[in-house]
């Protein structure tokens, strides 16, 4: 037998890889999730303190904005978990985003609530739950990263640099 | 360094460490996904098998076990294109023998002693059934442990050790029958 090789040799596998590690596809898929996310939350909220009787067409109408807002977010959902890889650096910025996002959303429903004079405590409530949520996101994040860097320094240690290196 | 090392540098993020270890496992990898299809189908489900792997690599818990779960995901890739090809195993097993017969070519020895065996096994790979095949490729050219193969395979540990044993036996007498005189 002849000694066979792949036509295609690591560095244009890994330059086959580039979409895939692509920072647009990392920022696209964060900012479908949290505009779809975000969006959803505000058209709720709005139709949640309406004041006063709505005819069946307006419910009709929040509820298609507020489906078509959570088929957005469960897309750049998909994405994050898998299409887009997310490493730990990533994980950290964009639970950071996130948190940034969802106090920004609580905020304005918040507003919006005391505006209106209605529904104030269910928004809070909700606001309160969307920022608990990314907190805990951004905590698991740098710890995760935390974790990999104690690792990362251990092995470091185990593994002197080759002479060549050097 | 490691390949535990550049896992865990890759899933920091490290683009650099990422790119070595696909150096450093393209060839095991293609070598592998040869064993199961041709040469034109074996360079593009190489390719999509890196990207299922750079895809999972964040949620890989055990950077120490990054061969196994490797070989997983590139056989989950190869299997997965093969079923869009073909109806049933015996079919797919059938036409993967028939397609390495085909293109049987000469033997051409390498310099290197220590790279004949590992030659040669490759050779006779070609005769045996694509669950044999694949079971010797990781065992004795990627070096797996029975362990890490029945992984990667996903079944029990005594399942690859009888695959062993029937590819071992099915190669000894491949080999007799090269050996007797015509």
């Amino acid at each position: 037998m002849t000694y066979e090789e792949s036509r295609a040799s690591a560095p244009e596998v890994v330059a086959g890889l580039s979409e895939t590690l692509s920072r647009g596809a990392r920022v696209r898929a964060m900012t479908t999730l949290v505009v779809g996310l975000a969006g959803a939350l505000f058209i709720s909220a709005l139709w949640w303190t309406e004041p006063g009787p709505l005819p069946a067409l307006t419910h009709v109408a929040f509820g298609l904005m507020t489906a078509f807002c959570l088929v957005w977010a469960g897309y750049g959902t998909w994405l994050l978990r898998t299409r887009v890889p997310l490493f730990a650096t990533d994980r950290v910025v964009a639970a950071w985003i996130s948190l940034a996002a969802s106090g920004l959303t609580g905020g304005l429903l918040i507003g919006l609530a005391v505006q209106r004079g209605s529904g104030t405590g269910g928004v809070i409530v909700v606001a309160a739950v969307l920022v608990a949520i990314t907190i805990l996101l951004v905590v698991r994040a740098h710890s995760r990263r935390a974790a990999l860097l104690r690792r990362e320094r251990a092995l470091s240690d185990d593994d002197p640099p080759s002479p060549a290196s050097r | 360094m490691s390949d535990e090392l550049l896992v865990v540098r890759a899933q920091l993020g490290n683009r650099s460490a990422l790119e070595d270890l696909v150096a450093r496992w393209q060839r095991p990898v293609w070598l592998y996904v040869r064993r199961m299809l041709d040469a034109e189908r074996a360079d593009d489900v190489t390719q999509e098998a890196w990207i299922a792997v750079v895809r999972a690599l964040p949620r890989l818990r055990e950077p120490d076990r990054f061969a196994p779960w490797l070989f997983t995901i590139v056989r989950r890739t190869a299997l997965n294109r093969l079923r869009g090809q073909y109806a049933d195993r015996h079919d797919l097993v059938g036409d993967l023998e028939q397609t390495d017969l085909d293109r049987s070519e000469p033997a051409t020895r390498d310099p290197l002693d220590g790279l004949v065996d590992r030659a040669e096994m490759v050779a006779r790979l070609a005769v045996l059934p694509l669950l044999e095949r694949e079971v010797l490729v990781l065992h004795y050219l990627e070096d797996l442990s029975v362990q890490d193969c029945a992984q990667v395979c996903g079944v029990p540990v005594g399942t690859i050790k009888s695959r062993l044993s029937r590819a071992r036996r099915m190669l000894r007498e491949h080999v007799e029958e090269e050996s007797e005189p015509t």
